[in-house]
């Protein structure tokens, strides 16, 4: 914050103390700390949504496929349960895309708003720099006429030089004080703003899971009687296999 | 019987009656013989088999079970079967007269079963022999085992295990020999020459499908490996034998193409393989289907916003975090564990297990050419080679091969096929039952869980409307910390330019660069920030007016005009002491410099001039610093901001708007901070 090359040098007194100039930065920071949290999040929540709508897709497409394949014609059973099926996968794809919407509106939007100060934000800070540069190098100018050997010119440029100094001053401190009243009331006013967006967050997914387990429950309530736990599934899995292998027409390896 | 021999020498001495009464008697002494053949040599058949099963087998410890299996394959289902067999047998011999007839039932009787039990039997004999064979090749391994065998069963001899091996063999072929003997010794006219006739023929029919049971499987062995050859080892493969089957195969095909020969149809089988066609389709694109749904799983679990929890960690945003972890490091792992385990890879098996009958259909067509060039060629020709007649019976065990196990595998494959869905659809409810537990109890921590959907809705679009304006003012407080109305520094040696500026044109005119300009069309200045400027036109040729025309004192052109500010003059003594020549009573101090906006002062105020101005002609009148001023006509009325008309000191004239201030203050500076 310290290096700009001046002609006329930097002020001897050091004229923002050390623990405003540490508190500023503390501010600052956490919120810049803030501004890349909800950046990244936003971007998180996108590809994660992206993938999710991916991920439905492709459920859809193997009810789809199953039900265009011919067998459906030629074994009733068949085509009954491949039929329930494409019409769960359906559901679920409409309350998937819902839930993404959802979603959208009620967190993404918002951390998109919440980024768009930032810049705002940035542009202040900068500017409070550009003050504090302006009043060091008035500063040492006074410092360096108040060295001087107090002769009438020196003295009418000193005077002058303090007149230069004082408005620069003042806005400086100006700025300083409201970035220091504001920062912490924006980095504050996250916890309200964004309590009702992760409410949502969880709702949403309330809402969509509950359709979900009852969509796929009825299902197989109506086709996969009895639930067999995993173990038997296994078993039954390899048993069939077995039975496949016992023919001679299936290679065995 | 002894009655029968004792009458024999009697009846020999004369008359027809007593010949054939004779003849009578040697058949029946003839097939009591060979009934006790057949009864005497199952007893010593069971007995061997026993034998081998239970003592042998259990002795030859060095060899592994897998091989023990190769060997004695199915042996002891044999043994099941010829027990109850000879035991029923052995029953009839209480029957006397109907022993005959009860064999040859007995017989009927145990077709089926002996004909399921010897096939398979037999099918694996082959492999047997050649472990056999390969043991023959381990003198140790040999020597051992014929050690044990010999001990069990002396007259095994030397070739021990494949004697031994080869006895079930020996005694199904057997069977219809034996029965053909008992036949020949009966009477024609006895009531039991019809069954045992159908049991002979029966027995009969029982070794040509054993026969033909054990060609199908060395045909589909032979034929539904996939043979992973590379292409060297595929060119290495054509030879001139080859290359003529393959042309004489392509040649029958474009015959049948152009009809000049009529194609084989086969609606059966058509049907068949068009039903497995399908269900080749169907596992197929399902196992793919699945694979691309498992990859969008795993690209869905890469993502973790959770990880961002805005310094939040308690509230909704730490329970949303919570859940979000939780989810992703228990319930979706699992879902895609059991979904890898229990969907995706019996596809992948079941998609394996199409390989073989796909194979054996290819093949089974490529024998269809052949066959039907030779059913041509033997209808020109009245015979064919042994080479032809081999590939004649090739095609039609494909075929039968095919035909008989096509529609187990079909049946079996969409019956999986059903299995497998119905996990696919228990394995989602699983998954949403585990999310909705935690996500539930997850809610039931939220501030609003009280609430119904829709009146949630509602409240959160609420809630972010007026935290929305809220933000707003937030930025729009940040954006207020502008290029202050000050003034800024001047840049070093700019005084003197500052002040042939102002003699120039006026202190209304000049303005500070208030951030770098960098011009990019002609005529555009780049200046530095600080620079003064004194303003010529405020909008260009082509009435622009965010293009204001300045001078520098040094060059003209164009700057934007959002990069000026009005500047204020910090005056300077010694230059009010030359300027203000005769009025020299500026002897107060130097007027203090108030920051003041250039704003506009409302007529018939009294206000208070900050800095001393000459006037140079009879329109303006003169001030001095700090004098009280009347201003008798705002600025803006005249359409010129710059200059108003005041009384000052009983004179009227124009003075620099600029250099008048409000009494007794300035206006206090700054923007009131949102409450």
């Amino acid at each position: 914050m310290s290096w700009i090359p001046f002609k006329i040098g930097q002020p001897k007194k050091q004229i923002v103390p050390k623990t405003v100039e540490r508190d500023f930065e503390r501010e600052y920071g956490k919120l810049q700390q803030l501004e890349e949290q909800t950046r990244k999040l936003q971007k998180d929540l996108k590809k994660s949504t992206d993938a999710d709508l991916a991920m439905s897709k492709s459920a859809v497409k193997i009810s789809l496929d199953l039900l265009s394949n011919p067998l459906c014609e030629q074994d009733q059973d068949f085509l009954n349960m491949v039929t329930a099926l494409d019409t769960a996968m359906k559901r679920m794809d409409a309350f998937n895309q819902e839930k993404v919407n959802q979603i959208q509106k009620t967190v993404v939007e918002p951390l998109k708003k919440f980024g768009s100060v930032f810049p705002s934000l940035n542009m202040a800070v900068k500017r409070r720099e550009q003050a504090l540069q302006d009043y060091r190098r008035l500063q040492a100018k006074v410092e360096k006429y108040e060295e001087k050997e107090k002769t009438g010119p020196v003295l009418a440029k000193l005077h002058q030089a303090r007149e230069e100094l004082r408005p620069v001053r003042d806005d400086f401190e100006a700025k300083n004080k409201q970035l220091l009243d504001e920062m912490p009331r924006f980095y504050n006013s996250r916890l309200d703003y964004f309590q009702p967006s992760f409410e949502s967050l969880i709702r949403a997914q309330v809402v969509y899971y509950s359709e979900m387990h009852k969509i796929f429950g009825d299902l197989t309530q109506q086709l996969d009687q009895p639930g067999h736990p995993d173990e038997q599934r296994e078993r039954e899995n390899e048993a069939k296999l077995s039975e496949l292998r016992a023919l001679s027409i299936v290679a065995d390896d | 019987m002894a009655d029968r021999g004792a009458d024999e020498p009697s009846s020999r001495t004369g008359s027809p009656d007593g010949e054939s009464r004779v003849s009578e008697d040697r058949w029946s002494l003839h097939q009591r013989l060979a009934i006790r053949e057949l009864i005497d040599t199952e007893v010593s058949y069971l007995h061997m088999l026993q034998l081998c099963a239970l003592d042998i087998r259990s002795r030859l410890k060095q060899l592994p079970q897998g091989d023990l299996d190769v060997l004695f394959s199915n042996i002891d289902d044999i043994i099941k079967v010829n027990s109850r067999f000879l035991q029923d047998l052995q029953g009839t011999d209480a029957m006397e007269e109907k022993q005959v007839q009860l064999i040859g039932n007995l017989f009927l009787e145990f077709q089926e079963e002996l004909e399921r039990v010897y096939k398979v039997y037999c099918a694996n004999y082959d492999q047997a022999l050649l472990l056999v064979e390969s043991y023959r090749r381990e003198p140790e391994l040999q020597r051992e085992i014929q050690a044990i065998i010999e001990a069990v069963v002396p007259q095994a001899g030397p070739s021990g295990l494949s004697f031994l091996l080869v006895i079930p063999l020996q005694r199904i072929t057997k069977y219809p020999l034996l029965l053909q003997k008992i036949l020949e010794n009966t009477l024609p006219d006895a009531s039991a020459y019809s069954v045992l006739q159908r049991a002979t023929s029966a027995l009969q029919d029982v070794n040509t499908n054993i026969n033909e049971y054990k060609r199908r499987k060395e045909v589909a062995s032979k034929y539904t490996k996939v043979e992973q050859l590379t292409l060297r080892e595929r060119l290495a493969r054509i030879n001139t034998h080859t290359l003529s089957k393959k042309t004489t195969r392509l040649s029958q095909l474009l015959k049948q193409e152009a009809g000049l020969v009529l194609r084989t149809e086969d609606k059966e089988f058509d049907d068949l393989e068009e039903r497995f066609h399908w269900v080749s389709l169907c596992v197929t694109e399902l196992k793919n289907n699945v694979a691309a749904y498992l990859d969008n799983l795993e690209a869905f679990l890469r993502f973790r916003p959770q990880q961002y929890d805005l310094d939040m960690p308690a509230g909704p945003v730490g329970q949303y975090c919570n859940l979000a972890r939780d989810l992703q490091l228990q319930a979706f792992p699992e879902f895609k564990r059991r979904l890898e385990d229990l969907v995706g890879q019996p596809l992948s098996s079941l998609a394996k297990a199409l390989a073989g009958p796909q194979n054996l259909i290819k093949k089974r067509l490529d024998k269809l050419l052949d066959f039907e060039r030779l059913e041509e060629k033997l209808l020109e020709e009245g015979s064919v080679t042994y080479e032809e007649e081999e590939a004649r019976h090739t095609y039609q065990a494909l075929n039968s091969l095919l035909v008989a196990e096509l529609p187990q595998f079909n049946q079996l494959a969409v019956q999986w096929l059903g299995q497998i869905l119905g996990t696919f659809m228990a394995l989602q409810r699983d998954l949403a039952k585990q999310v909705l537990q935690r996500a539930e109890s997850s809610l039931a921590q939220l501030p609003h869980h009280h609430l119904s959907e829709p009146a949630f809705r509602k409240l959160v679009e609420d809630t972010l409307g007026q935290t929305g304006h809220q933000l707003r003012s937030f930025q729009e407080n940040f954006e207020k910390v502008l290029t202050p109305p000050t003034v800024q520094p001047l840049l070093p040696g700019a005084e003197r330019q500052v002040q042939a500026l102002l003699t120039k044109y006026g202190p209304g005119k000049l303005y500070q660069v208030t951030s770098n300009t960098s011009g990019s069309k002609t005529l555009d200045l780049s200046l530095p920030r600080g620079q003064i400027v004194a303003l010529l036109q405020n909008k260009d040729t082509k009435g622009n007016s965010s293009r204001w025309l300045v001078d520098t004192g040094g060059h003209r052109g164009y700057v934007p005009a959002g990069k000026l500010e009005p500047y204020q003059i910090v005056p300077r003594e010694e230059k009010l002491r030359v300027q203000a020549g005769p009025h020299e009573d500026s002897r107060h101090p130097t007027p203090e410099p108030t920051p003041a906006l250039v704003a506009s002062v409302p007529a018939g105020t009294q206000v208070v001039a900050m800095y001393p101005f000459v006037a140079r002609n009879s329109h303006e009148v003169s001030l001095q610093a700090g004098q009280p001023v009347t201003v008798l006509e705002a600025p803006d009325k005249k359409g010129n901001p710059e200059w108003s008309l005041v009384e000052v000191a009983g004179r009227r004239g124009y003075v620099p708007s600029s250099f008048l201030a409000r009494a007794p203050s300035p206006a206090p500076w700054g923007w009131s901070l949102p409450s």
